[in-house]
């Protein structure tokens, strides 16, 4: 059946690689795709977002569901792929609890963890023809 | 910019988002400069509002 109008033909990459591919390397997926401006952009802004948290003292929090609010922080901060793990090897992300931007780094390495996982599952619905 | 001023980091968060989600959500990059200006005016525009409204309260 032909693609709907306004839509691209579904690539041939599979989708569940492809997803792989965006979690680990923001904007991963969608350079895989052939979507460059959107995966270019991705590329830069997310690890720079995450980037910038930790600069202003921001926590990577540990996996520990004792609280959930910090298991579920510890998940989105994973959402980032690559950068977290660097940060990690790197000694980033211990955080400050007294730096006045503590609760702003916090926030910013959090959303940054969670709109890459936005991107990915863009990245899956162009991968299987949705979009 | 003083990076611990609030108004500096919500701009730069608001811009970091508004361009993330301009970028995901449209396809041509005229829509995507609309819709992310848009969102970056809404997150500001709201966040300076949302203040002055909670100016008058107690702490």
């Amino acid at each position: 059946m032909p693609a709907p109008s306004g839509r691209r033909a579904a690539p041939t990459a599979n989708p569940y690689l492809v997803c792989a591919a965006a979690w680990a390397v923001p904007g991963g997926g969608h350079l895989w795709l052939g979507r460059y401006q959107k995966g270019l952009t991705l590329l830069v802004v997310l690890p720079l977002m995450f980037a910038f948290g930790l600069w202003i003292q921001g926590r990577i929090f540990p996996f520990q569901f004792s609280d959930l609010l910090v298991g579920l922080a510890a998940i989105a901060d994973l959402g980032i792929g690559v950068p977290y793990v660097l940060a990690k090897l790197a000694g980033a992300g211990a955080g400050n609890v007294i730096a006045i931007t503590y609760e702003y780094g916090n926030t910013y390495v959090i959303v940054a963890g969670l709109l890459n996982m936005l991107a990915v599952l863009d990245a899956f619905d162009i991968a299987v023809g949705r979009k | 910019m003083d990076t611990t001023s609030h108004l500096g980091l919500l701009l730069i968060f608001s811009a970091f988002v508004s361009i993330a989600f301009a970028v995901l959500m449209r396809d041509e990059p005229r829509e995507q400069l609309m819709f992310g200006a848009k969102l970056f005016g809404t997150f500001v525009g709201s966040a300076v509002l949302l203040g002055w409204l909670l100016y008058p309260l107690p702490l």
